[in-house]
């Protein structure tokens, strides 16, 4: 998953009024015809999404094999026992808590890096920020397999840094960059960062008070979100680890499944629902703190001009 | 003859009803204005005229013809939307030659056309600027030239002008209706600004809760207010209780006041008094007060009094040589012209 | 907050504007280290790499990078990669269209974009996985499909193939399309609909002459973010095939010691055109998206 685009919901602004697709006579005979291309289109993209979550699934869950499946034999042998086989491999836990202490080293130096370089930017330097932007798009251009072998060639001149897995957490930083520093940027926007700032020096809070006490509260949301989505990225993250033979938790995951297979497929399987769980849990937050936002912005545009489209 | 008709048209959305029975005449070549509150029906109305949406029951007819169940883009209407409607993609002059491909006209004439239209709007030297390359108030007159190059029966406008700045409104608003005498097209206009209504319409429709307050001309409307609702929406007026003493007569605080508009009331009941600042005076024997405020507006000052009987503030309109001479706190006396008032039910 | 007491922008120190002003940059210079460090000097040194063959300094190793067998991966690996990024782009796009404009149910489209969210960013292992178990050998629909008579492997199919990997890559580049084409829609100005219907248009108008064209920067823009991603794709196909016709799998193959690809300078050749590649992309993406933001506001 590491070396994948990671896009989120969180460049989304949530939808306010009706959006303008919609043909403007509602209501006539062939309203309903229209509706049945985008039905079919919904319909069919939950198929395809679905059903592969759910061969994983069966694959993992039920212990019969493809070629035995079958009407009489669909609801035989499942289980949820295969999907914590591997908590009894002592090399599954010493992955995971390397994986673990990666993400963590990573979230941290990605907050340490980060916050103030954009708050140092919407404060000080607002017209470099497309320059910043156009920088985070920067290791989309150096994709994972390109970057490792740079590391790799890099790798005997700086021995002591290098041979520890540790070192691995620099380039991390480096590749959640796009969206680390999108989710913060957003939440800076979010909140008028000026007038906060300006507010608490001027009842005489030094600069690392008001980072404290001041911008961090606020950026609460930003600084979850993207550290849950550090956090997923690295802990799923395949490419760089393998090539260089690290022992994180994605190698192990794939070495699993060619020694057990459904244990392996299970140990995918809660991968899969871990790493879910944590973008739905950063979407919830975002589009509540987008929502109090929103309907401020929203109820004072209402109360400046009188509504456009909606009925009178 | 392109004339315009609501008959009977009623529309409602869900549980809300927008508008009750529609009954509207727009003459040929007459701007009538639809004037009211946010949620008055003012927008469906001028929407079900276009074919955005339709009546539930009712007729809307064009030059006589039912149009009522006509597709939105058969109608050959004009439209001016409030913001925000020029295609982004297209100049300005393609934009306005839109219509005109639409329906298939061929190039010479379109070219000729487009000329013509802006031409009509002083814009020729932006033919060829894009949409977010102008200001908004010349996106909205090129909006009026795509509208009018089609020759439209009708025009409508939607709030064309609420979301410039007020320079821009007073202007762009003049500038529209000397066009639309000068092409003399039927036009529905809809706006919230009561002082728009009066500046450019031939007769204004004043509308609250889907029901028609009253229609009437500028000077109709401001003058002689039907209801309540129009006294106190167009304009502004002084408020204060009253009590009826007689056939077209009021007590205001101990004061007679004569009220040829008050109706068939009975005598002793407590009215609502909606006097006009302009029907307001000061001077010898009215209603004692002190000066609370000194608000010069230009051409008129608007003084504030608070009169000694009634805890209320009362607004008079007073030549700028009075004005001149008044501070706050001066005692001064209020007379009423109760000719115009309206009086309504406490 | 009275405006005497304000302290504008943090000024302590009392120096003049515009002294402040030229010491400001280097507040965003350990950013620029770092990304220096970690990003730029591993590129340069792919690049360094590949122009220092066994016959000095030269470019011939990045020239066999792009000949017999390599040319046929790269030209495959494009190949591919377009197809996915167009699948994506069409499919997505028709997503993003049915959510944007349904009305009910109301959690629809906040679903749509919630699973796009997560989606989008699926891939590496549990991808694969959720593919080969529903499409490989003993895969659940090869199953299906071989009971109502289609052999799927019968022929040249495999996951690793041209059309495996379209469909497989379509799991994360549809729900990346929606992402990017739902603000797109939205910024689509109802008057631009009815101003067009007014005018006479009729919805197939209104698409062709305004909407498709306004539309035409972020379509342009998802293709080409896309075609970088799929490109650049190296976990997922790893476990899903040993074609060696995928770039990134070739330089995977290379840097794990897999000797049959060739001497050390073409493999980096190899990674550094693929850098090349994704720089181009990624560069008229970049310039893409800005054209589109202009119209979305």
């Amino acid at each position: 998953m590491t070396d994948q685009v990671v896009h989120d919901s969180l460049d989304q602004d949530p939808p306010t009024a009706p959006t303008g697709m919609a043909p403007p006579s509602v209501g006539r005979p062939n309203a309903r015809f229209a509706r049945l291309v985008p039905n079919t289109v919904l319909i069919v993209a939950a198929l395809f999404f679905t059903l592969p979550l759910l061969a994983l699934a069966r694959f993992a869950l039920q212990n019969v094999p493809t070629i035995l499946l079958g009407w009489s034999t669909l609801f035989d042998k499942w289980s949820l026992e295969p999907m914590g086989r591997a908590f009894s491999d002592d090399v599954f836990w010493a992955s995971l808590r390397l994986s673990l202490k990666l993400a963590f080293g990573t979230v941290l130096l990605t907050m340490l890096l980060l916050l103030p370089t954009a708050i140092w930017v919407h404060l000080r330097l607002p017209r470099m920020r497309p320059v910043i932007e156009f920088v985070t798009v920067l290791p989309y251009m150096i994709p994972a397999i390109a970057l490792v072998a740079g590391i790799k060639l890099i790798k005997p001149h700086a021995r002591w840094f290098l041979n520890s897995d540790m070192s691995l957490i620099p380039f991390y930083v480096v590749l959640a960059l796009p969206f680390t520093y999108r989710s913060i940027d957003a939440g800076l926007r979010a909140i008028d960062l000026r007038t906060l700032v300006d507010a608490s020096r001027s009842l005489g809070s030094g600069w690392l008070g008001t980072i404290r006490r001041v911008l961090i509260p606020n950026l609460r949301t930003a600084i979850i979100s993207a550290s849950f989505l550090t956090a997923a990225v690295v802990m799923g993250e395949y490419t760089i680890a393998r090539l260089l033979l690290i022992d994180s938790l994605a190698p192990y995951q794939r070495i699993l499944v060619g020694r057990d297979s459904q244990a392996g497929y299970g140990l995918n399987l809660l991968a899969l629902l871990a790493t879910t769980s944590l973008f739905v849990v950063v979407s919830v937050l975002t589009k509540k703190r987008d929502r109090k936002r929103k309907s401020f912005a929203y109820a004072a545009a209402k109360q400046a001009s009188s509504q456009e489209h909606h009925p009178e | 003859m392109t004339t315009l008709d609501f008959i009977s048209v009623r529309k409602t959305f869900g549980t809300n009803v927008a508008l009750h029975s529609l009954d509207l005449d727009v003459r040929e070549g007459e701007l009538i204005t639809l004037l009211g509150p946010s949620g008055c029906g003012k927008t469906t109305a001028l929407r079900i005229a276009a074919g955005f949406e339709f009546a539930d029951s009712g007729a809307v007819l064009v030059g006589g013809s039912d149009i009522t169940r006509t597709p939105a883009h058969k109608r050959n209407m004009g439209m001016v939307f409030q913001s925000y409607s020029l295609f982004p993609n297209l100049t300005v002059a393609k934009n306005v030659e839109f219509g005109l491909r639409t329906r298939g006209v061929a190039a010479a004439e379109r070219h000729h056309r487009v000329a013509e239209m802006l031409e009509l709007v002083q814009l020729t030297q932006f033919a060829d600027r894009y949409p977010h390359q102008i200001s908004g108030g010349q996106a909205q007159r090129v909006a009026l030239a795509r509208a009018l190059a089609v020759q439209p029966r009708v025009l409508l406008l939607d709030e064309p002008l609420s979301a410039l700045d007020a320079k821009v409104r007073t202007t762009l608003r003049d500038e529209i209706r000397r066009i639309q005498t000068e092409v003399g097209i039927t036009t529905l206009f809809v706006t919230h600004d009561q002082e728009e209504a009066l500046a450019i319409s031939d007769r204004i429709c004043v509308m609250s809760q889907g029901l028609v307050e009253q229609l009437g001309t500028p000077t109709e409307v401001y003058r002689s207010p039907s209801t309540a609702f129009v006294a106190r929406f167009v304009g502004s007026m002084n408020e204060f209780p009253a009590e009826v003493t007689g056939r077209g007569e009021v007590t205001v605080a101990g004061h007679r006041v004569g009220a040829p508009g008050l109706g068939e009331t009975v005598v002793g009941s407590k009215v609502s008094m909606l006097v006009r600042p302009e029907d307001l005076s000061l001077g010898e024997g009215g209603l004692p007060g002190s000066v609370t405020a000194v608000t010069f507006q230009g051409a008129t000052t608007l003084i504030g009094v608070r009169l000694d009987t009634l805890d209320l503030l009362v607004s008079a309109d007073v030549g700028q040589g009075a004005a001149d001479r008044l501070q706050v706190g001066d005692r001064v006396s209020a007379l009423i012209n109760g000719s115009n008032a309206v009086c309504e039910p406490a | 907050m009275t405006e005497t007491l304000v302290v504008k922008g943090g000024r302590t120190d009392g120096a003049s504007p515009s002294a402040r002003r030229n010491f400001a940059w280097i507040g965003v210079v350990p950013f620029f280290a770092f990304l220096f460090l970690f990003l730029i000097v591993p590129a340069i040194s792919v690049f360094w790499n590949a122009f220092d063959t066994d016959k000095g300094f030269s470019v011939s190793a990045m020239k066999e990078a792009i000949s017999g067998q390599n040319r046929d991966a790269f030209w495959f690996s494009v190949r591919f990669s377009a197809g996915s990024a167009a699948v994506g782009v069409i499919f997505g796009t028709l997503l993003a269209y049915a959510a944007a404009t349904a009305t009910r149910p109301r959690w629809l489209r906040s679903t749509v974009t919630s699973f796009s969210g997560v989606a989008a960013n699926m891939g590496g292992l549990p991808l694969a996985f959720m593919f080969l178990a529903l499409l490989g050998r003993q895969g659940l629909l090869t199953k299906v499909l071989s009971a109502a008579g289609l052999d799927l492997y019968g022929g040249d199919f495999e996951l690793g193939s041209e059309l495996g990997l379209i469909s497989v890559y379509s799991y994360f580049n549809i729900p990346l399309m929606v992402l990017i084409t739902l603000p797109a829609l939205d910024g689509l100005k109802p008057a631009w609909r009815e101003a067009c219907a007014n005018l006479g248009g009729t919805s197939f108008t209104y698409w062709w002459r305004v909407g498709l064209p306004v539309l035409a920067p972020s379509l342009l823009g998802g293709f080409l973010l896309l075609f970088a991603n799929s490109f650049s794709a190296y976990a997922t196909a790893a476990v899903l095939t040993q074609n060696s016709m995928i770039v990134s799998q070739r330089i995977g193959f290379f840097l794990g010691g897999d000797v049959s690809i060739g001497e050390n300078a073409v493999g980096f050749s190899l990674a550094a055109w693929m850098i090349i590649i994704m720089a181009i992309s990624m560069g008229l993406y970049w310039i893409a998206r800005r054209r589109a933001e202009r119209w979305q506001s």
